[in-house]
């Protein structure tokens, strides 16, 4: 087990190494000691732990290959969450990790045996085997089990994550992902020493920056490089002259310059997945760590979110992303133990941890470079330094035991690999901006840029990379891609298959498509494909860049899942009644109440809404029953506050109504109701509702439930530009509203009001501003469940207070409040059609039964053309039509029920349920015109049996409207 | 989709503050044929390139205005309240 070389190692602004508090994190189960500031990979390394997965498909042993977040190598499942990179993960105490994608552990997996099959599965294998449907429903699940990576668990993420965290878990379940919205004057990506420049040198001259770091801390390639690149000049903005500092050090004064800057918020641990249209970068910030930034403190209402996407809008993009080391090509270069340079110095720098005990350097530098001294002063024995051309293979199974070289062969248990640098251009690509190939650096270079991104540091420019050799096209154990075990061999033979563009490559080989998108992998198999084709670098291009660079949990996009409700001012009310609630749109409305306790059965029906129009019941369920009964005896109240409301005033308003609305509504008398209907240019019914004209320049108008902000949009539409004087107001949240309907609803408002309610005074379809029980009301006569009935509209202050004294007043006729189960059953049997129930996007009023909305004698309103093209279709015939049905037997089919002509749907059933006034199902359905005749019957779908209906135009219960008038 | 509208009123926002009309079409009067009824409404020009369009402000000043895009980059090149003339743009 290695020994820590370095017991104190550099400490950094973040405050790694503050504090002496043990931390114990557990692996597989197995308590693991780790140390501040480590990384769980560092941790685990520390340990003696090497092989950290096992690959996509052969599952060969893969170790730490990066170390900086670049490579697949350390997924592993951390507090539950999948596919956790482990090398950029910081640990904390009570961490719970779990190895992924072996069975049953890292060190012996049994499905390792599929590496031997590998003559099995040949490139796009996939594309060519298992073809026939139902082989491949047999291999499926194998595959599912043999490929891919970590598990997704079934528990949401917020309580994997408090597992391990009681300070979340306790409080109970805050979202585990947060959204937020920032701007910003620049945005710098990347926290090495180029981005901490830009940052400050933005600062400086004024701007509000944001400078986003994917690592733990500050200071990029700085943080773990005893001396090397960074030697030369230093002057900070500020005048202040760092040169000649080790990097460490260096990285650890700029940090310190960047954090007391005002202007610079600092986000720490932030992956910028992506550059969308707009200037928008998404950055994915981890919390889970609880080490948070101090610029970049999560505000109050997120503190218990794990991740945070942060939608950032910028004017400027400073894209200082550095470059990464790729992974040359050689025989088991996939092999544990051969590390890149930056994850070897990571290791002895950043966490004390000795790499290994007997290293050989490959570098094209004699001694080895600055990695030689770095391994050296961690303790590690330098066995030899070789240039990349002499190494042919890694030796050993599971673990490097040595390496061949042309020249013979070599033992280490380390093989550090000095890879090619590739500037990181994903959000160069994504901005738009150019790459081409660099001959001299041998690398792909940013080129042309938008005007509102600067690319700084090595991002923009590298050492020129050494030229090597590529192996042979039978290189079997050669791999391209670590992601998804894509072979030097694999892609010769995509490209002799005839994929010969990098295109089409990718696609078919799924080299690049992997966790790391391409990071290891996109120059080496481009310069596969360019020597297969015999083109050039230049010629054979790169692949596609798009969003996410990096992976990103998808719950993190889904966000926090909030959703609006929206509570009518009567939900007090309904609550105390015990009422079970029902969703329509963003409302909470009252389904049905109670059945009486008195009624046997009552708890038998006291389910869910979807249980209530059950097919083959002659009996409603006891609620309804009680309800309905209520309206139809006596008298009930239904909240109707969801019904939106428009107040439009103007001496315009009856020119904009009249071309809006189906209707003329410009010779309502004042005091009178009329319903109207909206229909599109097309004749499509979109809304209706009742209007009430209350002065010469003055509507009331109502809506259906959740269509208001749609109507009022439509109607502020069609008066957009032409200069009439008209406001249209949305009211409906300043409004309560009930209905009182039933034989008994005069004598229950009469005692709280002294305006009329004789019919006389107060007809059928007419308004009154009224004074009931004290309250200001609009009271509009109107009759949706087809009995004597009020509408109340009054200020929604004096919601509960209105509903209690009608209630009060109206006990002593048996007033029953009615859920909106009741009230559908209700307007059934008027035959009432509710528009979006019972129409969808293809209904006209024609069709549905309803022509007496369109006035075809007004000059002009939206929808005319159209609608006079339905009318005279009407008698071609050709036309569904939506009719009423009275069930001849004693079904009651399902809502959505088919309608069956000669064998074949012909139609559906809009709404159906039991009517007690008739004794028998009765419903609306959509029918072949040729059908809709009265008393012509036809067939409905119920319970796969042929069910008989009779057509009907009657509404099923006072079918001349008399109890409406009483 | 990402892209930013210059509201007249509100200045530049997000789209997802937006509610996308229509293509801004003159409507037929009263009694024309039914063809141009038929073009009118069922006829987009769908233009890949700058067209002009309707946009509504849902969550800013909610005022219906014209806006000259680019449908190929999103670009939205210029924003205006409607015209106010007797009879208006739309009839």
């Amino acid at each position: 087990m290695a020994h820590p070389v370095d017991p104190s190692p550099p400490g950094h602004p973040g405050g790694a190494s503050e504090g002496v508090c043990p931390i114990t994190i557990f692996f597989d189960g197995k308590p693991i000691s780790a140390q501040p500031g480590d990384t769980v990979a560092s941790a685990l390394y520390r340990c003696g732990v090497r092989i950290f997965s096992r690959s996509f498909k052969y599952h060969r042993p893969r170790g730490l290959l990066c170390g900086s977040g670049h490579c697949p190598n350390c997924l592993m499942t951390v507090d539950g969450i999948p596919n956790v990179r482990t090398c950029i993960t910081r640990v904390h105490d009570g961490q719970k990790v779990r190895h992924q994608n072996a069975t049953p552990s890292l060190e012996n997996d049994w499905l390792s045996v599929s590496g031997f099959f590998s003559w099995l599965m040949p490139v796009g294998f996939y594309y060519k085997t298992f073809t026939h449907p139902l082989v491949w429903r047999g291999v499926e699940p194998l595959i599912r089990k043999v490929a891919g990576l970590g598990e997704v668990s079934p528990e949401p993420a917020a309580d994997a994550g408090s597992e391990s965290h009681p300070e979340h878990g306790s409080t109970g379940a805050g979202p585990a992902y947060a959204h937020i919205f920032w701007h910003t004057e620049v945005a710098v990506v990347g926290g090495g020493p180029a981005g901490l420049l830009a940052a400050l040198q933005a600062a400086r001259s004024g701007g509000r920056v944001v400078l986003i770091d994917d690592q733990p801390e500050l200071g990029g390639h700085l943080r773990f490089q005893g001396k090397g690149r960074h030697s030369g000049e230093w002057v900070m903005p500020d005048g202040q002259d760092l040169s000649g500092l080790s990097g460490p050090d260096l990285a650890r004064k700029m940090a310190e310059q960047v954090v007391k800057e005002p202007r610079i918020r600092v986000l720490q641990d932030s992956t910028c997945f992506g550059l969308y249209e707009g200037r928008l970068l998404g950055v994915l910030q981890k919390l889970a760590g609880g080490q948070r930034t101090a610029n970049g403190s999560p505000s109050a209402g997120h503190s218990q979110a794990l991740e945070r996407l942060i939608y950032l809008r910028t004017q400027r993009l400073v894209v200082a992303t550095g470059a990464y080391e790729a992974l040359p090509l050689f025989e088991n270069n996939d092999l544990p133990g051969v590390m890149l340079r930056s994850a070897a110095q990571r290791l002895a720098h950043l966490h004390g941890v000795q790499p290994g005990k007997r290293a050989v350097i490959v570098s094209e530098q004699a001694d080895g470079g600055p990695v030689a001294a770095d391994l050296k002063v961690a303790g590690v024995e330098i066995e030899a330094v070789i240039p990349r051309r002499e190494l042919v293979s890694a030796l050993g199974r599971k673990h490097i035991k040595g390496i061949r070289t042309t020249r013979g062969d070599l033992a280490c248990d380390l093989l550090v690999l000095e890879g090619d640098r590739v500037p990181d251009a994903g959000l160069i690509a994504q901005a738009g901006g150019s790459l081409r190939w660099e001959e001299g650096q041998r690398a792909f270079l940013p080129g042309e840029m938008p005007p509102f991104v600067t690319v700084v540091g090595e991002a923009a420019g590298i050492q020129p990379n050494p030229e090597a050799p590529l192996p042979g096209p039978c290189s079997k154990k050669t791999f391209v891609c670590v992601c998804e075990d894509v072979t030097v061999k694999d892609l010769c033979d995509a490209v002799q298959e005839g994929f010969d563009h990098i295109q089409t490559l990718k696609r078919y080989s799924t080299v690049t498509m992997g966790p790391c998108q391409g990071r290891m992998c996109q120059l080496s198999s481009i310069a596969v494909c360019a020597r297969q084709t015999g083109r050039a670098m230049e010629q054979t291009g790169t692949t596609t860049s798009r969003p996410p660079t990096l992976p990103i949990s998808l719950g993190s996009l889904a966000g926090p899942r909030h959703h609006p409700v929206r509570r009518t001012p009567l939900h007090p009310c309904h609550e105390a009644l015990g009422c079970t609630w029902m969703d329509m749109g963003d409302w909470k409305r009252p389904h049905h109440y109670p059945a009486p306790a008195a009624e046997p059965g009552a708890s038998g029906h006291g389910a869910t809404p979807a249980h209530t129009s059950t097919s083959h019941s002659h009996h409603l369920p006891t609620f309804v029953e009680a309800e309905y009964r209520a309206v139809r005896e006596r008298v009930g109240i239904i909240d109707v506050s969801t019904l939106g409301r428009l107040d439009v005033r103007g001496k315009d308003a009856p020119k904009l109504l009249d071309k809006v609305y189906t209707n003329r509504l410009s010779d309502m008398k004042l005091g009178r109701v009329r319903h109207a209907a909206l229909c599109d240019e097309a004749g499509i019914l979109l809304d209706d509702g009742t209007v009430s004209r209350l002065a010469e320049d003055h509507y009331f108008i109502t809506t259906s439930t959740g269509n208001i902000e749609f109507v009022q949009q439509w109607l502020e539409w069609w008066m957009a530009g032409a200069g009439w004087c008209v406001h249209v107001t949305n009211v409906t949240g300043g409004l309560a509203a009930v209905n009182v309907a039933g034989p008994k609803a005069r004598e229950t408002l009469a005692g709280l009001t002294g305006t009329s309610l004789e019919t006389a005074a107060f007809p059928y379809m007419n308004c009154r501003q009224a004074d009931v029980g004290g309250v200001p009301c609009l009271m509009l006569r109107i009759g949706f469940v087809g009995e004597t009935g009020w509408e109340l509209h009054f200020p929604a202050e004096y919601g509960e207070y209105l509903w209690d004294l009608v209630m009060k007043e109206g006990q002593p006729f048996g007033i029953g409040a009615f859920g909106v189960e009741t009230q559908r059953l209700l307007r059934l049997e008027k035959k009432h059609v509710i528009v979006g129930v019972d129409t969808d996007a293809t209904s006209n009023p024609m069709d549905a039964d309803m022509a007496w909305v369109a006035k075809l004698d007004k000059e002009d309103f939206i929808g005319k053309a159209a609608i006079l093209r339905f009318q005279a279709r009407l008698a071609t015939g050709q036309s569904e039509r939506l009719v009423g049905f009275v069930m001849e037997d004693d079904s009651v089919p399902l809502d959505g029920s088919a309608v069956v002509h000669g064998g074949r749907p012909a139609g559906r059933v809009t709404s159906c349920r039991f009517s007690p006034s008739i004794g028998r199902g009765i419903g609306l359905a959509w029918i072949p015109s040729a059908l809709a005749h009265a008393g012509r019957h036809f067939s409905i779908h119920v319970n796969g049996q042929l069910g008989q209906a009779r057509v009907t135009f009657q509404p099923f219960y006072d079918p001349e409207g008399k109890r409406l008038r009483m | 989709m990402s892209f930013l509208i210059p509201c007249p009123n509100c200045g530049e926002r997000s789209v997802y503050e937006f509610r996308f009309g229509a293509e801004v079409k003159s409507r037929p009067s009263a009694g024309s044929p039914s063809e141009d009824w038929l073009r009118y409404t069922y006829v987009k020009q769908n233009e890949s390139g700058v067209q002009k369009e309707w946009w509504y402000h849902r969550m800013g000043c909610r005022q219906w205005f014209i806006a000259v895009r680019n449908t190929a980059t999103n670009e939205v090149l210029s924003t205006s309240l409607p015209e106010e003339k007797p009879g208006g743009t739309s009839s």
